[in-house]
């Protein structure tokens, strides 16, 4: 009995953890993990502006597929949208264009615009750029907030080409 | 005294115990945390305190670019200071003045300054810009027609990942 108390104790004091490796491999593990990580990641929006050329306009073979350029004017309290296109009749392009209200500094309606475009898309599948003509007041983020909802809805795409311009006016 | 001397004298010196495990939890902690934001490619562009770019569902990574960088306070071009931006007016970058502007300038000089490689078609070079979310169109429409003139009509807007 008393033996067995004797190996019992012993065990008891040996069981107690040497933690200094493993605080010395946390000391090594911490900075280089702190060196590597990323707390942010930033991603691009790709756009360009409008080009003045001196170039004579080239004739290039016209494509079977009708392609039409979706102008979006974006204001502070409503979107407009309209098509361009001199392979549609003119009454059709009327028939695009359309306006949608938003709350004064308020989100853009993304459903609302997503859905419109989409039947865009749908009707000209070819058609793959969008002129965006924000207003002078409009913040930068509804801009890119835009340029989101135009670009893909529903996990399909629509305009990825999206061309930012001032307003001509 | 001569007592106590005696008494200190019999103790043998136990090396104190240090307490660990608390510290090991802590530190479990952080290493977990840390493999969660690890990155195998770390952010080369440092975000300056008066820079809250914009969050956007894109998932295109950028490129190098011309770094363009307009915050709440200044303009600055590949992290040199070129004006200064009082809410939404950049000094000396005014709608009739694009072009004799000191951006146009050092933009041009940097057109430039691109070698074109040898036998290869020119790479079409491109403006990373990095704007405050809460300028005005009217501010940044500026600066991208300055750019624009000065032979960069492509962009690519930084933004964060976000929904």
């Amino acid at each position: 009995m008393a033996r067995l108390g004797r190996i019992r104790k012993q065990t008891e004091e040996n069981t107690e953890l040497n933690m200094v490796p493993i605080m010395n491999m946390f000391m090594v593990l911490i900075p280089f993990l702190l060196m590597s990580a990323a707390f942010y990641n930033i991603k691009a929006v790709n756009t360009s502006i409008p080009v003045h050329s001196n170039a004579p306009a080239t004739n290039t073979p016209v494509d079977k597929e009708i392609k039409i350029t979706v102008v979006l004017e974006l204001k502070t309290d409503e979107v407009r949208i309209s098509a361009l296109s001199d392979q549609v009749e003119p009454k059709e392009l009327i028939a695009m264009e359309t306006t949608l209200s938003r709350p004064s500094g308020g989100d853009i309606s993304v459903v609302a615009l997503g859905d419109f475009l989409k039947k865009i898309k749908t009707r000209y599948p070819s058609s793959d750029t969008l002129l965006l003509i924000p207003d002078e007041n409009v913040r930068y983020y509804e801009i890119i907030q835009a340029m989101d909802g135009v670009r893909n809805y529903e996990s399909g795409t629509l305009f990825p080409n999206v061309v930012l311009s001032g307003s001509l006016g | 005294m001569a007592l106590s001397k005696s008494k200190r004298k019999s103790k043998k010196f136990v090396p104190p115990g240090l307490m660990l495990t608390s510290m090991m939890d802590m530190f479990t902690i952080i290493l977990i945390f840390l493999l969660f934001s690890f990155s195998e490619n770390p952010e080369k562009i440092d975000l300056d305190k008066n820079l809250d770019l914009p969050t956007s569902s894109s998932k295109a990574e950028y490129s190098e670019g011309v770094q363009l960088l307009l915050s709440k306070k200044e303009l600055r071009l590949n992290d040199e200071l070129i004006a200064t931006v009082r809410g939404n007016e950049i000094t000396g970058l005014a709608d009739e003045s694009l072009e004799t502007s000191a951006l146009f300038q050092r933009l041009k000089t940097h057109k430039a300054e691109e070698v074109k490689p040898e036998g290869e078609a020119p790479k079409a070079s491109h403006v990373l810009f990095l704007c405050d979310r809460s300028h005005s169109f009217k501010t940044i429409n500026r600066v991208i027609k300055t750019a624009g003139l000065a032979g960069y009509p492509n962009f690519q807007f930084a933004v964060l990942e976000g929904e």
